[in-house]
């Protein structure tokens, strides 16, 4: 009797670890904002009538100093570049440089959602070059399927390393004076972070979108998203820190051939009610500061 | 008795904690990846190797060496054999002189040491080829440890005191000290595959998965227990049995050690993603806590081995031990 129990007890479990398995072997990848569903999504004509969301990204509080990078360990990357250092948080006058802004849901006029409606990809590639041991830009976006150029500016050797959630992992070597590397992303995912494995201290991140309208801020902390249609939509700014980075949503109502402003802060004081977002997906803290 | 083979096999484990610490740095520096290509590194056999491409290839280096001494020990421990081959098909005029290694069993170990790291070559490049796949990368690391461990049985089993007649000793209290070695190796092996899993969990930048680090301090616990208690029963049942006190001894003051790193490598591991890159502390704090596991492990094994040697089971204790025999004897 004892063994019966034993047997079924057994065969259960092996049972529910294969269950296990399959599932994770099974799991789907995370939807993010903005996911190429693919389907039945109908390709948005321009109209001319079209706004723009800009704005600008402040930074309260002190930011924490750069850290230097110690580069003994490739001194072609200290030639290069002697001052090198984090690039977290780059501060000019209390603006926040390199946060991603971005639409992450809503409708247009018309009543569809954005996420139902499918945007042509832009033949143009992004280029994304390792420059003075260092990645240009440091945060960038693309459209679902949009080239990217990979570019070794330096003359040493790196290897470029995406390590997304949503998408295959991709990893390539690129010695000094290399031909530029190509690759693109399937499926949406906010954001892909890069890495050089080389140098450890080379980091950026790329937003994959299944629409353009996304911008990063520029040194004075100011972006600007031109092309919108008319809509009601939540835009959110993304900054990197920590494990997975902050978000910061707002809703914003794009009017016909008109403009709307969104500004974000970020730092100590406007994150002191935030906590870094999981997964990059839910906003945990709205600040109203944008002019509808 | 062949003091060449127990010289080679020394050099052998040696060579391979050697090999287990250069691993353990590729991983402190996330280093696996910094090169794409396998066996090659950047489509070359000797890289410039500058930047994280130094621990990568270094390692490789150090691997292939370990490779080829494994290939050098197992054709040595076949010597005769391999001689023998040759001679009975005319290939070579005389009869080998140098005898290798007699016991069969020590020959099979060898030969078993061979294909261990030949697998784990493959692992290592499987690892490199699909961007290391966390159970790839565990299984390498983990791999790593067993072939530490059947390097160190063959220093073990061809040592003089192995040879040598060693006096056998009845097991004392009804507790056998050879099983609780046994359970002791165990536990520590289950927390080497535990710590491979947790560091390869996360980069350097990335904080460290909560339930896989409780795990890990709960094996802590567990191998703390089993190893404490082992070498305190033989410290106190074989009293002056250098051959078992000796390890046991080492085994204890090696634990205190490693939970000294272990304590050391959370606290700098903990704060390493506000770090802009690995930061020696860091690296060299977590590489030796790596190593001492591994010295760990390897001291168990050898006082398992040597216990199971010299210790016989104590009939009364036997008897003690198994309830159905007891009844037996009562009816």
């Amino acid at each position: 009797m004892f063994m019966k129990q034993t047997k079924v007890l057994l065969i259960f479990t092996i049972a529910l670890s294969l269950l296990a398995l399959a599932s994770a072997c099974g799991k789907k990848p995370e939807e993010t904002p903005g996911a190429n569903t693919g389907t039945s999504a109908k390709e948005y004509v321009p109209t001319g009538k079209e706004g723009t969301i800009s704005g600008a990204v402040a930074f309260t509080g002190t930011p924490p100093p750069p850290k230097k990078i110690a580069t003994d360990a490739d001194p072609a990357c200290g030639q290069k570049n002697p001052n090198l250092s984090t690039e977290d948080n780059v501060v000019t006058n209390g603006k926040l440089a390199n946060v991603l802004v971005y639409i992450k849901e809503g409708t247009l006029a018309d009543g569809t959602k954005i996420s139902e409606v499918s945007f042509k990809t832009p033949t143009a590639a992004l280029t994304l070059d390792q420059n003075g041991c260092h990645y240009k830009p440091h945060v960038a976006a693309v459209m679902v399927n949009q080239k990217l150029n990979i570019t070794n500016s330096d003359p040493t050797q790196h290897n470029i390393h995406f390590t997304p959630k949503n998408n295959p992992d991709w990893n390539q070597s690129q010695p000094n004076g290399a031909a530029p590397l190509s690759h693109s992303f399937a499926r949406s995912e906010i954001l892909v972070p890069v890495k050089c494995n080389q140098h450890p201290w080379m980091k950026a991140y790329v937003a994959v979108l299944k629409h353009p309208f996304a911008a990063v801020s520029a040194e004075d902390g100011s972006f600007s998203i031109k092309g919108v249609p008319p809509g009601t939509y939540t835009v959110a700014a993304w900054h990197e820190g920590g494990a997975t980075g902050t978000e910061k949503t707002m809703q914003v109502t794009v009017p016909a051939s008109g403009s709307v402003t969104a500004d974000f802060a970020f730092g100590e004081a406007a994150t002191a009610s935030g906590k870094p977002s999981l997964q990059m997906m839910p906003a945990l803290d709205v600040p109203m500061l944008g002019r509808h | 008795m062949n003091r060449g083979v127990h010289r080679f096999a020394l050099l052998l484990a040696g060579a391979t904690f050697f090999l287990i610490i250069a691993g353990a740095l590729v991983t402190s520096h996330d280093a696996g990846l910094a090169t794409s290509d396998w066996p090659l590194s950047n489509g070359q056999f000797f890289p410039r190797m500058v930047g994280n491409l130094f621990w990568e290839h270094g390692h490789r280096m150090v691997a292939t060496t370990v490779g080829f001494l494994t290939v050098c020990f197992t054709v040595y421990l076949y010597w005769e054999q391999i001689c023998n081959w040759l001679y009975r098909r005319g290939l070579i005029r005389s009869a080998p002189v140098y005898r290798g290694e007699p016991r069969r069993w020590v020959r099979r170990l060898g030969a078993i040491a061979l294909g261990t790291v030949i697998a784990q070559g493959l692992l290592g490049g499987l690892t490199v080829k699909l961007n290391l796949p966390l159970v790839v990368s565990a299984a390498h690391a983990t791999l790593a440890q067993l072939f530490f461990c059947t390097t160190v049985s063959l220093a073990v089993f061809t040592s003089r005191s192995w040879l040598e007649n060693q006096p056998t000793m009845e097991e004392q209290g009804t507790l056998a000290v050879r099983y609780v070695c046994v359970a002791a190796a165990a536990t520590i092996f289950l927390q080497l595959i535990i710590g491979a899993t947790l560091r390869h969990s996360a980069t350097w930048d990335q904080p460290l998965p909560t339930d896989l680090l409780l795990t890990h301090i709960g094996g802590a616990i567990a191998v703390t227990v089993l190893l404490g208690t082992t070498a305190v029963l033989i410290l106190r049942r074989q009293r002056g049995e250098t051959f078992l006190t000796r390890p046991a001894k080492l085994a204890l003051a090696l634990l205190a050690v490693q939970l000294f790193l272990g304590i050391a490598a959370y606290i700098t591991r903990v704060a390493s993603p506000n770090d802009p890159q690995p930061l020696n502390p860091m690296v060299g704090i977590t590489v030796a806590h790596v190593a001492c596991g591994a010295l760990v492990f390897a001291t168990t094994i050898v006082l398992t081995l040597r216990g199971f040697k010299v210790l016989r089971a104590n009939a009364a204790s036997f008897e003690f031990a198994t309830p159905e025999r007891k009844l037996k004897l009562e009816v």
